[in-house]
């Protein structure tokens, strides 16, 4: 029915995108050209003068065929050579209503790019492009998209971490499935790459937070990117706590089963006193570690073991000379434990002051908190509880809760049908659970159950 | 019912020198102990046990220990028992590194003996066997459950732990009244308990308690019945229970020894209450002054300062087992008067004679290490800070043992202060309780933020049935991923 050329297709697309009155026909259009097979390969060509179509489209009024055409143009093979300066122009000039549209596309392009960029050798220049990509595509940088989990790559790719972190400071919140063809991978993914660029830049604190999430993330069945994850964030909570903390209830429990049995269990269990278990350990099981590229860790994991052993001392002691806290965190230069301590007092580990006579005198003042802090506190949480507040009331008029609601109500009886009762009772204890969340836990449990309900 | 015994059954004694690591008691001046009058307090084959051990503990005065010990084997019916007792002789020897004159110059066993009592003991074995078939045969429970019993006995005597527990189950089955029942618990506590086998006891402590209480029901239910017949079986039924309890108790007590629960111990070693009550377990299972020092140790090393004084010095009870010691009063005293420093002597200087008991030598210095944690803790408590030379002079130790001591307890958290090494002084800890609430509660705060942030995302990725399904769980990125973790 359709030409099949594909030089006269484009001209066809050309035609009709151009003179289309709104974005969603244009959209429909493009999806649904026919015939499929010769889609791509129509849309990653000229024109039939040979013309290169993208001079012709403009990249703000056109995005939604500029769009299509970039994801043929990057994917099919032998394709029109794209000039890498456009597909940047292309990121920082789209319309992001239009895009929003073809969701898939968007997934493809940021594909796209990081492909180009690292067989072109320079991971480096795909960074820039996607972070302008992921900052107009998303309506706010709370919700995760398809293009998260390439940025963070590349970011890695490129050993730019740093980059990265503009977009790693905001938390995931939101999760939109009509905004970006999600899948649980790009959850993962994303928070397993962002985990490991803050661990590059010693963010301990954060880059745990987001091992926990990839770890904790829902499944019937554990993930080997989570095991992975899994092994970092217990490393990760030996640099920075010392120890590690144990992972919240939802964990899927066939993870920390298998942990047990990896010798990274072992390392944790002789962090951090028994130095010499800890090198032993990372000795035996040298190739294990090396394969799973977490030698680094290990490393800085062993080389800040002295560090909780002196802090523990702190506990005990008043004032210790030199030698003597050698003696006990095992290092026998008193250079070197000089030197361990002075860098822990700088970093606000420890408070202690090293008189002449090489004697340490340990002091903790008491925590100090301003006005300021406290109040930005109490905001911070009261805006929480605000929210959460909203997200009850919500759910509370949500179709899916309601229609359960009254299906359970059913079964009891003549009358029942009303729901005011049963939900009530729900919110109640999920409204007092979440406002008291400064004094306890029990937010959390709540949200838990109602999660699962 | 149980009759799985521990494997070394057979020669507890053996099997028990070689598990412990050789505890070596000195017998001299500042450490006084008296053989004969220790060993006069026991009979039976406790006292061959209590020698044995006594060789092994204290190489000082084993020869003394090996030849009291063979005259006891004389009078017992088991003469396997010389060959354990050479056994541990040598290794005393050998553990001691000193050459001890050769036992048979010592005491000899007298052959013409073993060869009687062997086939004394076969004979006596056929007997009993041959009865205990013939009652089978003739189905009469009584006679039966008897035989059993006798055979039980009969295996205790010769030390054949096994048999005789098997015998004394046995018997179980024959038994028509619950009377019989708290017999056959009572003998098999008493095997349990000379067999050291201490985690088994406490199910027979259970299984007898049950059967006391339905002969009580019994008894109660027969005095409601014809009044004066049984009216003076009554009277005698009263103080018998009494003395089940107390010996149920004590039974208790030991298995809680046994494993370490010394402050349970503790308590049921108090309900024991008059020592009357044990009946015929003093002298053949153990010596009033064990419990008093059982009982001592374990209260000092867990009770609290006032329950010390209420349960123990002021119990006119525990006043009499006080005086079958004489140190013990002493001991208490210097307790609750805070002069550790005798305390401390006192344990020392007695501790031959807490290493020689077998039930407790393998507790004793669990047992003092507690003691002397408790009283540093406790001498600390009144003062903010104080001279670790002085707690030295206190507790007669040097400045390095204090140090060393009171730095132990800050770690495990019992004493709640600071050590100055380089002025050696111990100060309390102070604590901002208003700062510590504040930095708690911020803290509580943002975790709960956090912990609220991360559940949101998971709700949501579940409501986007965003979820990790079973087959290819696996994901390509791992790999491809993993090699950009190298981190420098």
């Amino acid at each position: 029915m359709a030409p099949t050329d594909p030089l006269q297709i484009m001209d066809g697309i050309l035609q009709h995108v151009t003179t289309a009155s709104n974005s969603v026909a244009v959209e429909q259009y493009l999806s649904n050209l026919s015939p499929k097979d010769l889609r791509e390969t129509a849309l990653a060509s000229t024109l039939s003068s040979g013309q290169d179509p993208l001079s012709v489209l403009h990249l703000t009024q056109n995005t939604l065929a500029v769009l299509y055409i970039l994801g043929a143009r990057l994917t099919v093979n032998n394709a029109q050579p794209l000039p890498f300066d456009l597909i940047s122009d292309f990121c920082q000039q789209f319309n992001p209503e239009q895009a929003r549209l073809a969701p898939k596309r968007v997934t493809i392009l940021a594909r796209g790019i990081n492909r180009l960029a690292a067989s072109n050798n320079n991971p480096r220049s795909a960074i820039l492009p996607l972070y302008n990509l992921l900052r107009r595509y998303a309506p706010d940088l709370s919700y995760l998209t398809t293009i998260h989990q390439y940025f963070t790559l590349t970011c890695l790719q490129a050993r730019h971490p740093v980059a990265a972190l503009d977009i790693l400071s905001v938390p995931i919140t939101n999760i939109e499935t009509s905004l970006s063809d999600l899948t649980y991978n790009d959850n993962l993914i994303y928070h397993y790459t962002g985990g490991i660029a803050l661990a590059l830049l010693r963010k301990w604190a954060e880059a745990e937070e987001f091992f926990e999430i990839c770890v904790t993330a829902p499944g019937s069945y554990p993930a080997a990117l989570q095991m992975e994850a899994l092994k970092k964030l217990k490393l990760v909570q030996l640099i920075s706590k010392g120890k590690t903390s144990s992972l919240p209830k939802y964990t899927h429990p066939l993870l920390i089963r298998q942990f047990k049995s990896t010798p990274y269990q072992s390392f944790v269990n002789s962090y951090p006193h028994n130095v010499d278990a800890l090198q032993e350990t990372l000795h035996r099981d040298r190739n294990t570690f090396a394969a799973e590229k977490n030698v680094g860790l290990l490393r800085q994991a062993i080389e800040r073991a002295p560090r909780w052993a002196l802090k523990k001392l702190t506990a005990t002691y008043l004032s210790l000379n030199l030698a003597d806290i050698g003696k006990a965190v095992k290092i026998d230069s008193e250079d070197e434990v000089r030197a361990v301590l002075l860098s822990m007092i700088e970093e606000g580990d420890i408070s202690a002051t090293i008189s002449a006579d090489d004697s340490v005198t340990f002091s903790d003042p008491p925590p100090q908190f301003t006005r300021a802090q406290v109040d930005q506190i109490l905001r911070d949480v009261q805006s929480q509880s605000g929210y959460l507040d909203a997200l009850e009331k919500d759910m509370a008029k949500s179709k899916e809760y309601l229609s359960k609601a009254v299906k359970g109500k059913d079964g009891d009886g003549p009358g029942g049908g009303w729901v005011g009762a049963p939900d009530e009772d729900v919110f109640g204890a999920m409204g007092s659970g979440s406002s008291s969340g400064l004094l306890g836990g029990v937010g959390s449990g709540v949200w838990d159950e109602i999660n699962f309900a | 019912m149980d009759i799985d015994i521990a494997d070394e059954s057979h020669q507890p004694q053996t099997g028990f020198s070689s598990t412990r690591k050789a505890i070596i008691a000195p017998v001299d001046d500042a450490h006084p102990f008296d053989l004969e009058g220790y060993i006069s307090n026991y009979t039976g084959r406790t006292a061959i046990e209590r020698l044995i051990h006594i060789v092994l503990t204290c190489p000082s005065i084993a020869p003394e220990a090996y030849q009291l010990a063979v005259q006891h084997i004389h009078q017992s019916r088991d003469p396997t028992l010389y060959q354990t007792l050479l056994t541990a002789y040598e290794q005393s020897s050998v553990n001691s590194g000193v050459s001890f004159p050769s036992p048979y110059d010592l005491a000899q066993l007298d052959m013409k003996w073993t060869d009687e009592t062997t086939a004394r003991n076969q004979a006596d074995r056929t007997k009993l066997e041959v009865e205990l078939k013939s009652y089978t045969n003739n189905m009469i429970k009584e006679s039966i459950r008897m035989a059993h019993r006798d055979l039980g006995d009969f295996y205790r005597q010769l030390g054949d732990y096994a048999s005789s527990l098997k015998h004394y189950t046995k018997s179980r089955e024959f038994c028509t009244t619950s009377q019989h029942v708290l017999d056959m618990c009572l003998s098999i506590l008493e095997l349990l308990i000379e067999q050291r086998n201490y985690s088994h006891l406490t199910t027979y402590v259970f299984k007898a308690d049950a059967a006391l209480d339905a002969a009580r029901a019994t008894s109660a239910a027969n005095n409601n019945g014809p009044a004066g017949a049984t009216g003076t079986q009554q009277k005698k039924k009263v103080p018998d229970r009494e003395d089940v309890q107390a010996k149920l108790d004590f039974a208790t007590a030991l298995s809680h020894l046994g494993q370490g629960n010394y402050e349970k111990a503790a308590h049921f070693l108090l309900k024991v209450g008059d020592l009357k009550n044990l009946g015929d377990w003093i002298s053949k299972l153990v010596a009033p002054g064990d419990i008093t020092i059982y009982n001592t140790l374990c209260a000092l090393a867990t009770f609290p300062r006032a329950s010390i004084k209420t349960k123990l010095l002021e119990s006119s009870t525990f006043s009499l087992y006080m005086e079958q010691e004489p140190y013990i009063r002493e001991l208490i005293q210097a307790y609750l008067n805070s002069n550790f420093k005798t305390v401390l002597e006192l344990l020392s200087k007695y501790s031959t004679r807490h290493y020689v008991d077998i039930h407790l030598a393998s507790h004793v210095h669990d047992l003092t290490n507690l003691i002397r944690n408790w009283a540093v803790v406790l001498y600390f408590q009144p003062f903010a800070t104080i001279r670790l030379d002085r707690m030295s002079a206190a507790f007669g130790w040097t400045l390095e043992e204090v140090e060393q001591h009171v730095v132990g307890l800050i770690q495990s958290g019992d004493i709640q202060g600071r050590v100055d090494s380089q002025n050696k002084i111990l100060q309390a800890k102070k604590t901002d309780y208003r700062a510590e609430l504040f930095a708690r509660a911020i803290k509580a705060g943002t975790d709960i933020q956090a912990t609220n942030r991360k559940l949101l995302l998971r709700m949501r990725l579940q409501q986007a049935e965003l979820i990790i399904k079973p087959p290819k769980s696996s994901n390509q990125g791992g790999n491809s991923l993993s090699e950009f973790l190298n981190v420098d």
